[in-house]
């Protein structure tokens, strides 16, 4: 079975974090972003997945031959030469995901995280009989996306409502579809919209179908998402293998610390953090909500919060990150110093407290 | 025949975080001021001496961000020009010191030294002149300055008589001075000797391995290596008073090009110099044939640039740049592959390459050079849509601006 991830650009809404590594390989839950995906594609039997960007993959290839050595899995870029939007990169990818065994393939979104319920998604898809399955998840608040409208028994969508003004519904697009190669022949190899264009037209003939997502969803794109989506992943995992998640005196909540991370005497870290390779957390340091990237160093004394570390950073003695704080690479927060919402691009020494939210170039 | 050397030091990615958005692909020795990168200015200035024989680059860029182009202004200007690079950090005098074989090859007499983020008229022909009558190791081009911002530089003492540099300190907290080190300096291969003095004795105190607990916890700055020599505080600064060192006044201007907002303005004094010493590289036009030119502009020959534009004063546009019909644009520097669209108006502003902007657009900063966000910079292939306002905004590369910005860093 196929399966194609939809990358995109230039991961800007996750700067700075995305100016040092293309935005499928920052990591969440100490693993690559499109990992997650990928992992969860093997397990339901996937064998070839085609990354659609549109960006040089030179600095992903590196990666992804790893990736396919380790789970056993053809992974292929698909680069689009100029944006195609949501559904052009599939006419794009044609060639690479029709077979002549006719099996549906998968579609994602690749900045969304979930449990993946693949298996599940698959017998929807056979027991309805149509050309399209799309996953929808509740939301509170959903005149901020598209609405799915769907026939509550069948689960058949009825229509699509760009962000409405009245409430219809609370489902909207989950960004992760099951598509016979039937609906490739609706789409033209130019900037097309999938929500717009191709899925109104398959549920005009009524052979779209929605599948409520059970479990958690996010669109962890944003530094925001990305650090609410990390406590509702912890709490998934906590519920499945909860083996995985971090004890201790010092552990308070779901925690993820890398077997190669040290922390140190007098700690409390958590609740939602991910702590990942080779980080070195000093004795007396408070962790709560926040994502230690590789190679972070976390002085004596320290207090982070809802913030986002970056890759081989160091937080100095008694500093206080919070609010948001999202260090690039590389970056030295003084000892002392107070962060409130800085937002640091790589390479930077912090000298003085950032009082408000800034972002520092 | 006594041969010329100059050496042109350029400094190096990690240290230039201060040019962002800019540097992000660029390194900022090559970013174009009035249409000529950065660098070419002192380069060009420095083709002006007799006898000049090499041209040094040092930094700590890879060698190959500065291999088309030097290879390209070796041939262009008929003088080699070689890009060195720096292993480790060696400081302003110790890089010289480090490249000492390679910049003594041809047994100059004379070492010219710059720096390339200063931008000035560079009268080296004059500094050299000057350096020979008084025949000292070294003498140093100065300029005065506001009393209020001379604290940002180094500030000297000279003899108003003999020119003789008396007194020489960098960035002091009190008064000292309103003359300050442009940063242009002629040496005597003694300074070589200079150096190599600071260093023997830099080692002779790193053996003396009695230190008292109380120096060490007094030591406020990182303990430098032993082969780093700063030329300000390590060579200026002792030497000044032993009738080793000397000045030579400038009238013309001298800036600093440290941020985005300063190369805007650096840009618009090379085109006003532009005026006096090549007149033949700015823009005319009539309004009919060709667009309106306004005061001084600078638009590349493959610059496409509708009739019925406006453009300038102090206007820079690089290759390949198209510009619609009815656009204005005043004091910009305009990047390659910029497409620029009917009616829109850019003011005080950078628009970086491959950037794109909509019918209507309105790109604009308030010309504060020191501000933050005192001229607005798009960096790399940055859209912004029609009828769309982006004032005193930094705007990083990639990005699809379809509402319109005030004061904002956009990543």
């Amino acid at each position: 079975m196929k399966a194609l991830i939809l990358v995109g650009g230039f991961g800007t809404r996750l700067r700075p974090l995305t100016l040092s590594v293309p935005k499928p390989l920052v990591e969440f839950a100490n693993k690559p972003m499109i990992l997650h995906q990928i992992e969860a594609l093997k397990a339901v039997g996937v064998t070839e997945v085609v990354l659609a960007i549109n960006y040089q993959p030179e600095v992903m290839l590196n990666f992804l031959k790893e990736f396919e050595a380790k789970l056993g899995i053809k992974i292929i870029c698909s680069q689009e030469t100029e944006p195609l939007g949501t559904a052009g990169p599939l006419a794009l990818a044609r060639d690479k995901l029709i077979d002549d065994t006719g099996e549906p393939f998968f579609v994602l979104n690749s900045d969304v995280i979930s449990e993946y319920p693949f298996a599940e998604m698959i017998e929807f898809h056979k027991a309805h009989g149509g050309e399209a399955s799309i996953m929808v998840t509740k939301v509170d608040e959903p005149s901020k996306y598209g609405v799915v409208v769907t026939e509550e028994s069948t689960g058949k969508v009825e229509k699509f409502v760009e962000k409405p003004k009245l409430f219809v519904g609370n489902k909207i697009n989950a960004g992760i579809y099951l598509l016979n190669p039937a609906v490739l022949d609706r789409i033209e190899l130019r900037p097309t919209s999938i929500e717009k264009e191709v899925f109104p037209k398959i549920a005009l003939e009524g052979k779209l179908f929605a599948m409520v997502l059970p479990g958690f969803w996010m669109d962890i794109g944003q530094p925001r998402d990305y650090i609410t989506g990390l406590r509702l992943y912890l709490d998934s995992l906590r519920k499945k293998s909860s083996l995985k998640l971090a004890t201790g005196a010092n552990i308070v909540g779901n925690v993820l610390v890398h077997e190669s991370a040290q922390i140190g005497e007098g700690c409390l870290i958590g609740p939602d953090v991910a702590v990942g390779p080779g980080c070195v957390v000093e004795s007396g340091v408070r962790l709560s909500r926040c994502t230690v990237m590789r190679g972070v160093r976390i002085k004596k004394h320290a207090c982070i919060s809802s913030s986002i570390i970056g890759w081989h950073s160091t937080v100095g003695q008694w500093a206080r990150v919070e609010n948001m704080t999202i260090l690039g690479e590389d970056v030295h927060v003084c000892d002392e110093i107070y962060s409130n919402g800085g937002v640091v691009l790589p390479h930077k020494e912090i000298k003085s407290s950032i009082l408000k939210p800034e972002i520092v170039m | 025949m006594e041969k010329v050397v100059a050496v042109i030091m350029v400094g190096g990615p990690t240290k230039g975080t201060r040019f962002r958005p800019l540097s992000f692909n660029t390194p900022k020795p090559l970013f174009p001021l009035a249409g000529q990168p950065m660098i070419q200015h002192p380069i060009s200035a420095c083709k002006r001496i007799p006898n000049l024989a090499q041209i040094f680059l040092i930094g700590f860029y890879e060698e190959r961000e500065f291999a088309l182009y030097v290879s390209s202004i070796s041939n262009e200007l008929k003088v080699p020009v070689r890009y060195l690079k720096e292993d480790k950090q060696h400081g302003s005098a110790g890089g010289l010191y480090y490249f000492r074989d390679m910049i003594m090859e041809e047994n100059p007499s004379h070492i010219i030294l710059l720096n390339c983020d200063v931008c000035c008229s560079f009268p080296l022909p004059d500094l050299l002149e000057a350096h020979k009558r008084y025949g000292g190791m070294g003498t140093m081009l100065v300029i005065k300055v506001s009393a209020e911002s001379a604290h940002q530089f180094g500030e000297l003492i000279a003899d108003p008589n003999t020119k003789e540099l008396l007194h020489y300190t960098e960035k002091p907290e009190t008064f000292v001075s309103d003359l300050i080190n442009c940063g242009v300096y002629v040496f005597t291969p003694d300074i070589f000797t200079a150096i190599q003095g600071v260093l023997t004795h830099r080692e002779d105190r790193a053996n003396i391995r009695q230190v008292s607990s109380f120096e060490a916890f007094q030591s406020a700055t990182r303990t430098l290596p032993v082969d780093f020599v700063r030329l300000d505080q390590d060579i200026l600064s002792p030497l000044a008073g032993k009738k080793q060192l000397y000045t030579y006044e400038t009238m013309d201007f001298w800036e600093q090009i440290k941020t985005p907002g300063m190369s805007l303005k650096c840009s618009s004094l090379y085109l006003a110099l532009f005026k006096i010493t090549s007149p033949q590289l700015l823009a005319s036009g009539n309004g009919i044939t060709s667009a309106t030119i306004a005061g001084d502009v600078y638009i590349h020959p493959s610059a496409k640039v509708h009739p019925t534009a406006k453009i300038g004063p102090n206007v820079s546009i690089s290759a390949n740049v198209r510009v619609g019909a009815g656009v204005r644009l005043i004091s910009c520097i305009v990047l390659d592959d910029v497409e620029i669209k009917e009616n829109a108006v850019v003011l005080n502003s950078i628009i970086g390459w491959k950037s794109s902007l909509g019918r209507w657009a309105r790109v604009q900063g308030n010309g504060d050079y020191n501000a933050k966000l005192g001229i607005t910079i798009l960096g790399e292939a940055v859209t912004v849509e029609d009828e769309v306002v982006v004032i005193n905004s930094i705007v990083l590369p990639n990005k699809v601006l379809n509402v319109s910005v005030q004061e904002e860093i956009i990543l």
